[in-house]
């Protein structure tokens, strides 16, 4: 649920979470918002500070007395002292505006992840994938990825079947204190086929020319 | 107060007596009065001045001496009056009501500047926060419609920003107020902030990003570190050498009670006549007129919270090679309660 009193921001949130995915809603009116957003009772909350009748700080306190719903803090308040004050009363996470929208949605992928206790393991199709590792494994065969072929991995299994750009995956890796470069972008994922290919899944990846690429 | 400066000054007196002297001496002298009388009458005029100097300048000095010592030695000489007596002579007491009145009216044109200067600081602080909307929803606009918003209309948006950015933290690094937070914060994160934020003009450049060993924890405020790194970079990056390997490298060390951070580039270098005066304001040298349009802002904003936050900031450059940037955190175990 988005919590953003500038109409504009919240109608094109909604539709960035939309396209990656998530169903997501509004909050339109702000009077009575810590009930409406109980009432709501959403998996995950985006709170903007500057809000109607009632600052967002004293918003995240109440909601927190009473659920222990997820709360990313949105703000355009960028000091040190209101990211403490936010993450002392119980917020997950605090972003300030105007934020990259990809670590946007990788911070709230993020907070999904820790929030299911998703193991480390992810299935695709017959393959097992140990993240943490960076092992794939079929049946009794092996491949061993390095860290950036594992991001570039794990960034396209978070988004199958839908395209995602090179910079989506540049701007994982760069959050992941990967600073490659754009030919190393393009090595890394040839390598990763070329791994993928050799338990049998060649194609797995496909190029969308000058859009990105697309995990089947 | 110097007696040789007291005298020139009462040199009139002197001049003044000795003209009546020598005129009451030939009239005493026409008159043949007895020398030993005209002795008597000398001796007891030269007194008579002498002991009215004498008085006068005793009495003066102690007020003269100590306002002007006192005032040389505070580093707020408006403060003076309260450290000395007030004078018991004449003189000294207009001279030390009139410094009073001057002081207080201009303590008072000192307050209403004062108050303008906040409010003028919470008017850019609160205008910053709603322009950023815009900006907000350009960025979030620009994502959802690629096919719409090419990507010079997105690096041009991130460019106000930047600008937006800096006067933010230039109000903020002029002002008295303390408004940062200093906690115990991780190097890494903050350095991958500052990466993301300048990742895609390093990318269009094509310049190495490198950084090594920053796995460290530092005292600082996170927001205003990243602010200053990422002006830092923002250099590296205009003041690159073209067509060749560029490379910004990044590197911190640890040392008995301090942590070293360092950031270099390949890039043109700063010229030795210019390098002292980098962190001045406006100062732009002559990189700045090389490339079009250089603020001179950066650099100084950078200085000034490195201050305020008790880190030391160093430049060392050799033209046409480098350019290296030192940032120096102490180490404090008293902040690691601030958790």
């Amino acid at each position: 649920m988005i919590v953003e009193d500038d109409k504009r921001i919240r109608e094109e949130l909604k539709e960035l979470l939309n396209n990656a995915g998530y169903e997501s809603d509004v909050l339109d009116d702000f009077l009575n918002a810590e009930q409406k957003i109980l009432d709501y009772n959403p998996d995950l909350i985006l709170l903007d500070i500057n809000l109607p009748y009632i600052n967002g700080e004293t918003l995240l306190q109440k909601i927190r007395q009473k659920k222990d719903i997820p709360i990313i803090m949105v703000t355009s308040r960028a000091t040190e002292i209101d990211e403490v004050l936010s993450m002392s009363y119980g917020a997950d996470d605090f972003i300030t505006k105007p934020y990259n929208p990809t670590i946007l949605l990788l911070r709230i992928g993020a907070i999904f992840k820790r929030m299911e206790h998703l193991g480390d393991t992810i299935l695709y199709k017959d393959l097992t994938i140990y993240c943490q590792k960076g092992i794939i494994k079929k049946e009794d065969m092996e491949v061993i990825l390095t860290k950036n072929e594992m991001i570039i991995l794990n960034y396209l299994l978070n988004n199958q079947n839908r395209i995602v750009s090179r910079d989506e995956l540049m701007t994982d890796l760069w959050n992941n204190n990967e600073y490659i470069n754009d030919n190393a972008l393009t090595v890394n994922i040839s390598r990763l086929r070329n791994k993928l290919k050799s338990i049998g899944y060649g194609e797995a990846i496909e190029t969308r020319k000058g859009i990105g690429y697309i995990l089947t | 107060m110097k007696i040789s400066s007291y005298l020139k000054d009462k040199l009139y007196v002197v001049f003044f007596f000795l003209g009546i002297y020598v005129f009451t001496l030939l009239f005493l002298l026409a008159f043949k009065v007895n020398k030993s009388l005209i002795v008597v009458i000398s001796f007891l005029n030269l007194f008579y001045v002498v002991g009215i100097l004498c008085i006068d300048y005793v009495r003066k000095r102690k007020f003269y001496t100590y306002l002007l010592e006192n005032s040389n030695r505070l580093d707020k000489a408006y403060l003076v009056l309260e450290t000395i007596e007030k004078p018991t002579f004449y003189e000294g007491k207009l001279v030390s009501d009139i410094l009073y009145e001057i002081n207080r009216s201009m303590a008072e044109n000192v307050k209403i500047l004062e108050e303008q200067n906040t409010n003028f600081k919470e008017y850019i602080e609160m205008w910053i926060h709603e322009v950023k909307i815009p900006i907000s929803f350009l960025i979030l606009m620009a994502h959802n419609h690629k096919e719409k918003f090419t990507k010079t209309i997105l690096e041009q948006i991130q460019r106000i920003d930047a600008y937006v950015e800096q006067v933010l933290y230039y109000v903020r690094s002029e002002n008295a107020e303390q408004d940062y937070l200093i906690k115990e914060t991780k190097l890494e994160s903050i350095i991958n902030n500052v990466a993301l934020k300048n990742k895609d003009e390093l990318l269009e450049e094509r310049i190495e990003f490198q950084v090594k060993n920053v796995d460290f924890f530092i005292n600082t405020d996170a927001k205003w570190l990243e602010f200053i790194l990422s002006q830092i970079v923002s250099n590296s990056i205009k003041y690159r050498k073209e067509n060749i390997f560029s490379y910004i490298k990044i590197e911190a060390s640890e040392e008995k009670d301090k942590i070293i951070l360092r950031i270099l580039d390949n890039g043109i270098g700063i010229k030795k006549s210019d390098i002292k005066r980098v962190f001045e304001k406006t100062y732009t040298g002559s990189n700045g007129r090389l490339k079009t349009k250089s603020t001179g802002v950066g650099l100084f904003i950078a200085k000034n919270l490195c201050t305020k936050l008790g880190h030391t900031i160093e430049i060392e450059s050799e033209e046409n090679e480098f350019t290296k940037v030192t940032i120096t955190f102490s180490k404090n175990e008293f902040y690691k309660v601030v958790k």
